[in-house]
């Protein structure tokens, strides 16, 4: 006992001689912040069954940050993001956290990917107190897990909201099915639909699920055609969708699909052909191919910095967040730690980076531009606009 | 219900077929050398490839690409047994078995490192559309699929029954000492059974990309089917087609009764079963274990 004291002793004497020595040079608060650079990580699918969102995710957030490094940074300071694979698998989500916020000492996390990934470091990043800035997955967990957790777009819940008042109202079908991946990302929507249908004294026909990675989906099909459902509601990313419409149509099974966000990208429309031909999805940000001086920049950037990639939802997704990160970086000014970082997200009111949807942040509001929707659908192999910006509900999942 | 049923079993059996092929390819390598291939697997993605590149950066016709992908993928099996495998074939078996793990992890990662890792479309000559026949729903996907099948194993059954070469593979399969003797290059037997082995992935490859998209981790379909091999006996060949298609048509009506979890883990649970109950597999003969 009393050698573990004199050791501790010790070590806290040593601790305290490096704090004395270090107070001359110019150090800043805060891990991964330093007098020309902050340094920021998250955690990607870049080779696993989302590596599509994965790799374009992290090419439009890097097309802003090449742009805002080129002109000379912000505040001085240059924008470094590390990015490691996670694979779209939990475990390694954790141990690639750790390594960043441990071995690279990041500043924050930002635009980490995947909402079952990153609910895995969920409690990991509270404990270490580093804040989770707009991660990309917008499950409503990100918009009500209090102060370190900021999200940015509509969430799956409120858009499965919006999908259940399209179809009981609009389209008149009383018969819908949720076909949904079993995890949070999944069930965010599913249950947020399962309410929403409470509220019109209705309920899901059929309840199916299927794992991440799973590509299979000729027996979730079987049970969708046998409970006659007249829409499917895909909670789920891009491989789905085509795939379970294909193993359907070959079972003379022809439902309206209709899903979240994750649905709308290209790949989609790639992967299914003229199985996704009117394949309806929720958009909770303008198309790559709107008009905007928003959208005119990112074109020019992406094609500047990935000439490889061309303009998709996907990098889009990662070029907003990283545009809205930058705007934080500004408003926070020089004197930038995680404290006044958060406190400039909150700051940000009705702000429109140039194309007409505006974020607010404030309070108790994680959701930035959170109430804004609308619906696209396949039609000719693109995605095409089917209605103007609805606002959103917030949607509950009770 | 019957309809609903028979489609799941028609679709569980153009799977299970696939499955088969790839645990063919197993079984046959392990027969003739003794070695379990693990990159097997790999040759179905790398085929898959193969022909992506001939039919969209080529536009190539599909028959060609087809036959050419079987050819090419031959070549790589080849290239692996004599680059990997031969030169450690008198090291202990975990040595080889390991240097074929490591082999699919570089064909993986090459794949990767060329192509991205990002799904991509096979385009397929047979249709996806559904046709009706009694109670029987399917597609000519599924019907071109077990039918090619099918037909593979067939001339692989006539190759080894009738050819010289054929007889002279399953003689070396027997005993190599005897096989020698009789005047068998086993060497060149050796190498003769890894380019079938790959050809037969590569027919796998080029039929079930187009269904469950390619990508650099598509070889991983091999570990189901080394499950089927080993539900059917490891070192039977009747073994491997029967485990393979019987895996299949489980996972589709595990799926289809159960959920998605049960589906996942129907294969192993089944696999399981079966070796507590007969310990060498439907097919194979029980392991005698001499005191």
């Amino acid at each position: 006992m009393k050698r573990l004291l004199s050791s501790a002793g010790a070590l806290a004497g040593l601790i305290g001689l490096l704090v004395v020595l270090n107070g001359g040079a110019p150090t800043w608060a805060e891990d991964g912040v330093t007098d020309k650079e902050v340094i920021i990580g998250a955690g990607m699918d870049l080779t696993g069954a989302v590596a599509n969102w994965g790799v374009n995710i992290k090419a439009g957030m890097e097309a802003v940050f090449d742009r805002v490094n080129d002109a000379g940074g912000v505040h001085g300071r240059k924008i470094k993001l590390i990015a490691y694979d996670h694979v779209y698998q939990p475990p390694k989500a954790v141990t690639n956290a750790k390594r960043l916020v441990e071995r690279d000492k990041v500043f924050v996390m930002m635009g980490h990917l995947g909402t079952p990934t990153t609910k895995a470091i969920k409690e990991y990043l509270e404990e270490k107190q580093v804040p989770n800035i707009f991660p990309a997955t917008l499950a409503s967990m990100w918009t009500t897990s209090g102060k370190w957790h900021v999200g940015d777009l509509a969430s799956y819940a409120d858009q499965t909201w919006l999908i259940i008042d399209y179809l009981v109202n609009e389209r008149k079908i009383k018969k819908i099915a949720s076909f949904y991946q079993d995890d949070e990302y999944g069930l965010d929507g599913h249950l947020a639909g399962k309410a929403r249908l409470k509220q019109y004294e209705l309920a899901y026909v059929a309840e199916v699920d299927y794992k991440r990675a799973d590509i299979d989906f000729s027996s979730q099909a079987a049970k969708l055609k046998e409970s006659g459902a007249e829409a499917v509601i895909v909670q789920a990313v891009y491989r789905e969708p085509p795939r379970l419409a294909e193993q359907c149509h070959a079972i003379g099974y022809y439902p309206q699909f209709i899903g979240p966000g994750p649905i709308v990208v290209n790949k989609t429309i790639e992967l299914g052909g003229k199985h996704v031909e009117g394949l309806i999805g929720v958009e909770v940000y303008p198309l790559p191919t709107d008009p905007g001086p928003f959208l005119d920049l990112y074109r020019a950037d992406m094609k500047k910095y990935f000439p490889g990639l061309p303009p998709d939802t996907t990098n889009l997704y990662g070029y907003q967040k990283a545009a809205l990160f930058v705007e934080a970086l500004q408003r926070t000014g020089r004197n930038l730690t995680r404290d006044s970082l958060l406190k400039s997200i909150e700051s940000i009111k009705d702000w429109d980076p140039g194309w007409g949807l505006k974020y607010s942040y404030g309070g108790d509001n994680r959701r930035g531009m959170s109430r804004v929707g609308r619906l696209v659908m396949v039609k000719n192999g693109k995605w095409t606009k089917m209605s103007q910006w609805i606002e959103l509900k917030e949607g509950g999942r009770r | 219900m019957v309809e609903i049923l028979t489609s799941q079993v028609v679709s569980g059996l153009a799977t299970g077929c696939v499955y088969a092929l790839i645990a063919l390819g197993f079984v046959l390598i392990f027969k003739a050398t003794d070695v379990v291939n693990f990159a097997q697997g790999e040759f179905v993605m790398a085929s898959g490839f193969i022909s992506y590149t001939l039919l969209i950066r080529f536009e190539l016709p599909y028959w060609l690409v087809f036959l050419a992908t079987i050819a090419l993928s031959g070549i790589m099996g080849v290239a692996l047994e004599r680059v990997v495998v031969r030169p450690i074939m008198t090291a202990p078996i975990f040595s080889i078995v390991i240097a074929t793990i490591g082999a699919s992890i570089v064909m993986r990662s090459s794949a990767g490192i060329l192509y991205g890792y990002d799904v991509l479309p096979l385009p397929t000559i047979f249709s996806k559309d559904p046709i009706h026949w009694g109670v029987l729903n399917f597609t000519l996907m599924d019907a071109g699929v077990i039918g090619s099948s099918l037909v593979i194993m067939v001339v692989l059954y006539l190759f080894f029954k009738l050819t010289k070469t054929g007889t002279a593979m399953r003689a070396t399969a027997q005993s190599q000492t005897a096989a020698r003797l009789m005047g068998v290059s086993v060497g060149r037997i050796f190498s003769l059974t890894w380019a079938i082995s790959a050809g037969i992935g590569g027919v796998a490859g080029v039929l079930i990309a187009p269904i469950i998209y390619l990508d650099p981790n598509l070889g991983f379909i091999g570990v189901k089917a080394f499950a089927g091999a080993i539900l059917g006996g490891f070192g039977s060949i009747p073994g491997a087609i029967v485990g393979g298609m019987l895996l299949g048509i489980l996972e589709n009506l595990s799926g289809y009764f159960f959920n998605a979890g049960i589906k996942q883990v129907s294969t192993y649970i089944l696999l399981i079963l079966v070796l507590v109950v007969r310990p060498g597999g439907l097919f194979g003969a029980a392991p005698i274990r001499r005191v």
